[in-house]
């Protein structure tokens, strides 16, 4: 008798819990697959809104621009001229290196146009400038 | 000789259900679902606070090239963002204006080479709207340039 009503209990603790890990697992498979692990910027960007469709390429050498003006490269922040010569130092090592740029939407222009002038002089033809799509 | 416990059940069924009842209660004491829930939850919290769905695009651009003589701007339009509004050619156009006006000269010259300075106290979300607008508007070769040093 005693036994009996153990397992009934049991029984019924698990079937209650079941939907609860039924829907955790489901959470979990929707982060895993939808969610992208990346690493984290050494500063907050808020990238600038735009309608550009083009892709984003994350194999790509990243360099980052604060809204007040600080620097990083791949994730590592450092000077505007560290920046400048440890991509140009990638560049020689690499036959082709695309270059991705993520720059806060309130970073000052005139100052992102001067390291693509210096980026320029270092070897990169072009690069794609990161965005994101308008809400 | 034990006196049968479920006296109508026949003595094979009695035995086997029995068997199969004590070896589910003990499998549920070794292996209880808690600590399951515990990793999984402890995956999901770290999946959700890891994970970013920001959603990036990017925009084609070539890097401005430093001045060498003037050929390269020759038959090019520029058009410079200042804090009080766009100029095209020394005027000053409200954005719809400057935006028909190159769609005017774009008809008669599809190919033509536009270049962009952003002036002193533009920040990056006005130039990346502008060229998102003149990309609308059908130019493609679209370039930024760095305001003359004084």
């Amino acid at each position: 008798m005693q036994f009996q009503r153990d397992t009934s209990r049991s029984r019924n603790n698990d079937d209650g819990v079941l939907p609860l890990i039924n829907v955790v697992f489901l959470l979990l498979i929707f982060f895993m697959l939808a969610g992208r692990l990346a690493a984290g910027d050494p500063f907050i960007i808020e990238p600038p809104k735009s309608q550009s469709e083009g892709l984003n390429s994350p194999q790509d050498l990243l360099i980052l621009v604060s809204a007040d003006g600080r620097f990083a490269l791949d994730g590592i922040e450092m000077s505007e001229d560290a920046v400048i010569d440890a991509a140009a130092r990638r560049l020689q090592e690499a036959e082709s290196l695309n270059l991705r740029l993520k720059t806060d939407g309130g970073a000052p222009a005139d100052r992102v146009v001067e390291l693509m002038k210096r980026l320029r002089e270092a070897g990169f033809q072009s690069l794609k400038l990161l965005t994101v799509p308008d809400a | 000789m034990q006196p049968p416990a479920f006296a109508p059940l026949p003595p094979a069924s009695n035995r086997s259900s029995a068997g199969s009842l004590t070896i589910k209660a003990r499998r549920r004491q070794l292996i209880s679902l808690t600590p399951l829930i515990d990793v999984v939850f402890i995956l999901l919290v770290f999946f959700m606070l890891a994970s970013s769905f920001l959603d990036w695009r990017s925009i084609d651009l070539n890097t401005p090239g430093t001045n060498r003589g003037g050929e390269r701007l020759e038959g090019s339009l520029l058009i410079d963002i200042r804090p009080e509004g766009l100029r095209l050619g020394g005027q000053t156009l409200t954005p719809d204006a400057l935006i028909a006006r190159v769609q005017e000269l774009l008809a008669r010259q599809p190919d033509r080479r536009i270049l962009i300075r952003p002036a002193e106290g533009v920040v990056m979300q006005e130039t990346v709207t502008l060229l998102d607008r003149l990309t609308a508007a059908g130019a493609t070769d679209l370039s930024l340039i760095a305001p003359p040093r004084n």
